[in-house]
């Protein structure tokens, strides 16, 4: 696999022509937003004074609510054409450029029996999104991977309803080299890190929603992680110290809390992000270093996954 | 009535428990060891098949080869305690890995097919063996820890139960195996 420098060399040079192209593009729709910003602002706030001895302090809440929430909207509407451009023209020919097997598709996200299949999170979503959705083959490996946004409903006392996050961030799925039957599912611990040794051990031995609790090996590990799985030897046959400690890398590496599962020959991948993958910003320059080295580097990081947990090593067993 | 029937109840409870994941816990280490039971008959039953594709190239490792098959025979008796099959294991590993070393130097024996084949089988049986040993020793911990920690161990002792050996798991087997590595040479 190409390494980050090559695909940065990629970036700003074979795409060059293009990223001056967008560059004017970006400069003109940044002049819009910010024009219409104003005019925006300014008409809300000309409403707001006009009608302002009316108002309660209640009133001055809602209108802030609905301010912001428009402005995203329309920020979202004025920016669309850019955004799409962009995906097009610079973030498909960096995913062919890592590997031509494989497939971008903007607008699609990984599909929801994927997500329920990988035991990660124990409540059904009732509404998902997602986009940026890659799929395809590297060394022979199956992967794709999206961002994905899971909620579930809850209905209020006054049928009101909310929707609660499962999941948001980064999703992936891969095909894993090593033969198994059960499951294992691998946790961010947060019980034994907030409740201490003792207490928070013993709520996660008696988490009823799981399989049983396997304790790894590996005191870093089991810091930051919790196992649980069907399987006492299976579990460990899959978890060696060597795939523990590179997946304590990796979660150095992305610096975000991370679900792994092992379910039906396939490893699943959660990692929880607020922002979306490669949505551009137009307050930046897209000839800015900083701005593509992060699109180049997340690409990097979780395509590297099946180099970093070497996904790709078949093992004669699964031949 | 009384508060000293109730403290009778609490107490007469909290020993049921105790006694329960005693049980629960020894039991495990007994579930567990006959998984690495399996897998090392698993290992053992390659040996044969393994002695006779190398035997006729090795001339100089023949008390290695001797070695391995006697050490089969004896883990093939019957009533061998666990401690027995764990002291076993580990001279059965230490020796396959002389062997497999050895092999190295033979060309001929290391492109042969079948010679190839019994190694790739051997390595997943190393695995799983690993594999297999961590989760044993895991549950021994947990039972003896259980032996050793105060209450249980009041009621341990009244039941009899001893302390477990554990696999020792040399540094060379904390690191996976690389089969690529291997193949590479």
């Amino acid at each position: 696999m190409k390494t980050i420098s090559e695909l940065t060399d990629f970036y700003y040079k074979t795409l060059y022509p293009v990223l001056e192209e967008l560059e004017k593009e970006r400069e003109a729709v940044k002049s819009k937003v910010i024009k219409i910003g104003i005019f925006y602002t300014l008409i809300v706030f000309g409403i707001v004074f006009s009608i302002f001895k009316y108002l309660e302090f209640e009133a001055f809440v809602y209108i802030a609510i609905f301010y912001i929430a428009g402005w995203a909207w329309i920020y979202k509407f004025l920016i669309s054409d850019y955004a799409s451009d962009f995906k097009q023209k610079i973030i498909a020919p960096l995913i062919k450029e890592i590997d031509e097997n494989l497939d971008y598709l903007p607008d699609l996200h990984i599909p929801l029996s994927n997500f329920n299949r990988s035991k990660l999170f124990t409540s059904r979503p009732d509404r998902v999104s997602g986009n940026d959705y890659v799929r395809g083959k590297i060394d022979n490996i199956d992967i794709a991977f999206s961002d994905f946004h899971a909620e579930k409903k809850h209905k209020g006392s006054k049928g009101r309803e909310s929707w609660e996050k499962i999941f948001k961030g980064l999703f992936i799925v891969s095909d894993f080299h090593k033969k198994f039957h059960g499951q294992t599912v691998i946790l961010p611990d947060s019980a034994q890190s907030l409740l201490g040794d003792l207490i928070g051990g013993w709520l996660q031995a008696n988490n009823f929603s799981r399989d049983e609790l396997i304790k790894m090996d590996n005191v870093d590990f089991e810091k930051e992680f919790v196992v649980y799985g069907t399987d006492q030897v299976e579990a460990r046959y899959i978890l060696t110290h060597t795939l523990m400690q590179k997946l304590l890398n990796y979660k150095k590496k992305t610096k975000q809390p991370i679900y792994v599962s092992f379910v039906g020959g396939k490893i699943y991948m959660a990692i929880e992000y607020n922002d979306d993958m490669f949505e551009p910003s137009v307050f930046h320059s897209l000839l800015n270093y900083k701005i593509a080295m992060e699109y180049v580097s997340t690409l990097h990081l979780v395509i590297g996954i099946v180099e970093e947990l070497k996904l790709n090593q078949k093992l004669w067993s699964k031949v | 009535m009384s508060t000293s029937l109730i403290i009778v109840i609490v107490i007469a409870i909290i020993l049921v428990l105790m006694y329960n994941s005693l049980v629960a816990k020894k039991n495990q280490v007994d579930n567990i060891f006959a998984s690495v039971d399996t897998q090392l008959k698993k290992r053992y039953n390659l040996i044969p098949n393994l002695v006779a594709s190398v035997s006729k190239y090795m001339e100089h490792e023949k008390s290695l080869l001797e070695e391995v098959t006697k050490l089969r025979s004896e883990a093939n008796k019957p009533n061998l305690s666990d401690k027995q099959k764990i002291d076993l294991d580990a001279k059965t590993t230490k020796t396959l890995g002389s062997i497999m070393i050895a092999v190295e130097n033979y060309p001929d024996l290391k492109a042969n097919e079948n010679v190839m084949h019994l190694q790739r089988s051997l390595n997943e049986v190393e695995e799983q063996i690993a594999a297999a040993r961590r989760a044993y020793n895991q549950a021994v911990t947990d039972y003896n820890n259980a032996l050793e920690m105060i209450p249980t161990n009041f009621m341990a002792s009244i039941m009899g139960y001893k302390a477990k050996d554990v696999f020792v798991i040399s540094k060379n087997e904390r690191k996976n195996v690389n089969v690529s590595e291997l193949f590479a040479k």
